[in-house]
């Protein structure tokens, strides 16, 4: 037994522990019931979705499956974790495969075998359906006419269809008259009555176990995730500012690191994918606060979905951004944004020192001009207006178009 | 005599932050951590403003409003918070909070917010006078009280500019109007907050996501 350590994500040391051949545990994740089938399918390195229709079909012979399944489980009650196995090698898987049919051949013999039709037509609907939900294929209508799915994939399809219609041709023809399934169904629930009554206790362990089993798993699944997401922000970012000795800087970090945090606990998200204006602004000024070292109070009022003419809205509100918080030398910008019915409307608004619109340096001069031609193109309206020491306000206004 | 506060908020580092910016001017009361404990003491000791944090555990802000105001009708709130949640806002004021400020405010404009509090005014932060322009957007079916469920463009025209970040005396020059009217308009749109049935306060947290 090999001992392999994985430490490529340098968040989590996931340790996947390499067993040999044919050792079985139930698997922790990615499983239905209590993981057995799941592990079982790690074993014999098939599709897990195969190993369920197994146990299912086995249930119809006299509740063979869901005694094998709990006898594994018990067999297996403690150990419980995802390990990465070997699968068998084929001369063994098919020496465990014909074990297996002569088990079945013994029951047939021995009389015990139930009626045909209902375990053909269980395990045809039960296969049928795993090999359409099987994980890597894609839903069975977008795989016919889907040129990219590759020709097994398809012909697996194919199959899985044809057994399940089989299985209910099968149920037709042979079954006849629905009533006649009923002594069947009856055997099955008296086997299931009989279980409980001489396994209860294990049972109602097993039950409670796969309870407290499930809110562990998914307690630590929650954490995971918070944990994942902390590190790589609010932690990051403590780290950082407890490097810092500056001021501004540490502060300016808190509140780049508040707003994020606050977006992700709240789901600040769009709206069924849709892009919109208001988020675009206040990533961009998250952005350029973080840039520039100044602060940036973003009030918005309604809201428009970002498209061709406010990509060039929020372009120049950046740029005016921007420049404010380059050049003005005041200690917080203000951007306000005001969507209505007819009229888009964007102020960014410095109370620095402000500058004298004749005697501008040419740099400068070429920024303001290019938000104006920007918003121009777009079909809206720009206007600078600056008041030496008092500061700047730059007005954008874009007609709403009717979509 | 100084302006007696008290402060009331879960997060004691904040709060001995607070305490010690405002202390030289203020004299501050007491503090409380939890809701309960915050609203037996400000009941007793009576105090001008309470400084209350929106969002704390059992009820948060509105719970310590509403347990005070019946019994202290002169005690004023201040709602302080890092909360972006309209909706949590809006509450605190309609429950009777006479403004709202966000805990990145400077200290000199916290001392500030607290002396016109304490004056009977009302006072908008930025985020607010946007939260309120939000919340009154849209022309209204006027079938309840037209006067209460619609500012005036002068109201908007000064919660803009407030939302723009000019303090009062700014906006009041911008207008070409007294510091006095602004604070007249944002009192009346403080009032008209606090008793506007206007369904749409409750429904625009949801109403202006959808375009």
């Amino acid at each position: 037994m090999s001992l392999i350590e994985v430490g490529a994500t340098g968040r989590e040391d996931f340790k996947v522990n390499q067993r040999r051949r044919l050792d079985f545990r139930r698997r922790h994740s990615d499983r239905v019931v209590a993981g057995v089938a799941g592990g079982l399918a790690d074993t014999l390195g098939v599709s897990d979705a195969f190993v369920r229709a197994g146990f299912v079909t086995l249930s119809m012979v006299w509740g063979l499956g869901v005694l094998l399944y709990l006898g594994l489980w018990l067999m297996e009650l403690d150990r419980v974790e995802d390990i990465e196995i070997d699968p068998v090698a084929p001369h063994q898987a098919l020496g465990l495969a014909l074990g297996f049919g002569g088990l079945m051949l013994l029951l047939g013999v021995g009389g015990w075998w139930p009626s045909n039709a209902l375990v053909l037509t269980v395990g045809a609907l039960a296969f049928g359906t795993a090999a359409l939900t099987d994980r890597n294929m894609p839903g069975p209508l977008a795989a016919l006419v889907d040129p990219t799915v590759d020709r097994p994939g398809r012909l697996r399809m194919l199959i899985g269809v044809g057994l399940l219609i089989g299985g209910l041709a099968v149920l037709s023809a042979n079954v006849g008259p629905i009533y006649e399934i009923g002594p069947v169904l009856l055997a099955v629930a008296l086997t299931g009555v009989g279980i409980l009554v001489a396994f209860g206790p294990w049972v109602t362990r097993l039950a409670r176990d796969l309870g407290t089993e499930r809110r562990e798993r998914i307690r630590q699944e929650e954490r995971a995730e918070m944990a994942a997401h902390l590190h790589d922000s609010v932690l990051q970012t403590l780290a950082l500012i407890q490097r810092s000795d500056d001021p501004a800087r540490m502060s300016m970090l808190a509140r780049h690191q508040e707003s994020e945090l606050r977006d992700w606990l709240y789901g600040n998200l769009p709206l069924d994918g849709v892009d919109l204006l208001s988020t675009a602004l206040k990533d961009a000024a998250r952005r350029i606060e973080a840039d520039h070292q100044v602060p940036i109070d973003v009030v918005v009022v309604g809201d428009h979905p970002l498209d061709e003419s406010t990509r060039a809205l929020l372009g120049a509100a950046s740029e005016a951004m921007v420049n404010s918080a380059k050049h003005s030398g005041a200690e917080r910008v203000s951007l306000y944004f005001e969507a209505d019915d007819d009229e888009l409307v964007v102020y960014v608004t410095d109370q620095g020192k402000g500058f004298d619109a004749g005697a501008v340096a040419d740099d400068r001069q070429g920024i303001t001009r290019s938000i104006t031609a920007r918003v121009h193109r777009a079909g809206g309206e720009a206007a600078i207006d600056s008041v030496p020491g008092e500061g700047t306000e730059v007005l954008l206004r874009m007609p709403v178009t009717a979509t | 005599m100084s302006i007696r506060v008290y402060l009331v908020d879960d997060h004691r580092l904040f709060l001995a932050g607070v305490r010690a910016e405002l202390s030289e001017e203020f004299s501050i009361v007491g503090s409380g951590y939890d809701v309960d404990t915050a609203i037996e003491e400000i009941r007793g000791l009576n105090p001008d403003v309470v400084l209350v944090d929106v969002h704390m555990p059992d009820g948060g802000g509105i719970a310590v409003v509403e347990g005070v105001v019946g019994n202290n009708p002169d005690v004023k709130f201040l709602a302080l918070s890092v909360s972006d949640q309209a909706e949590d806002v809006i509450a605190m004021i309609r429950a009777g909070a006479r403004g709202y400020v966000t805990k990145t405010i400077e200290p000199a404009d916290l001392a500030d917010a607290v002396r016109r509090v304490t004056a009977g005014d009302a006072v908008f932060s930025p985020r607010l006078a946007g939260f309120v322009l939000d919340a009154f957007a849209g022309v209204m079916p006027s079938e309840v009280d037209p006067e209460l469920d619609q500012l005036t463009a002068r109201e908007k025209d000064v919660l803009r500019l407030i939302a723009r970040g000019f303090a009062y005396k700014q906006v009041a020059r911008k207008l070409s109007i007294s510091i006095k009217t602004v604070e007249t308009h944002v009192s009346s749109v403080l009032r008209k907050l606090q008793l506007s049935n206007r369904h749409e306060l409750a429904r625009w947290a949801s109403k202006r996501r959808i375009v």
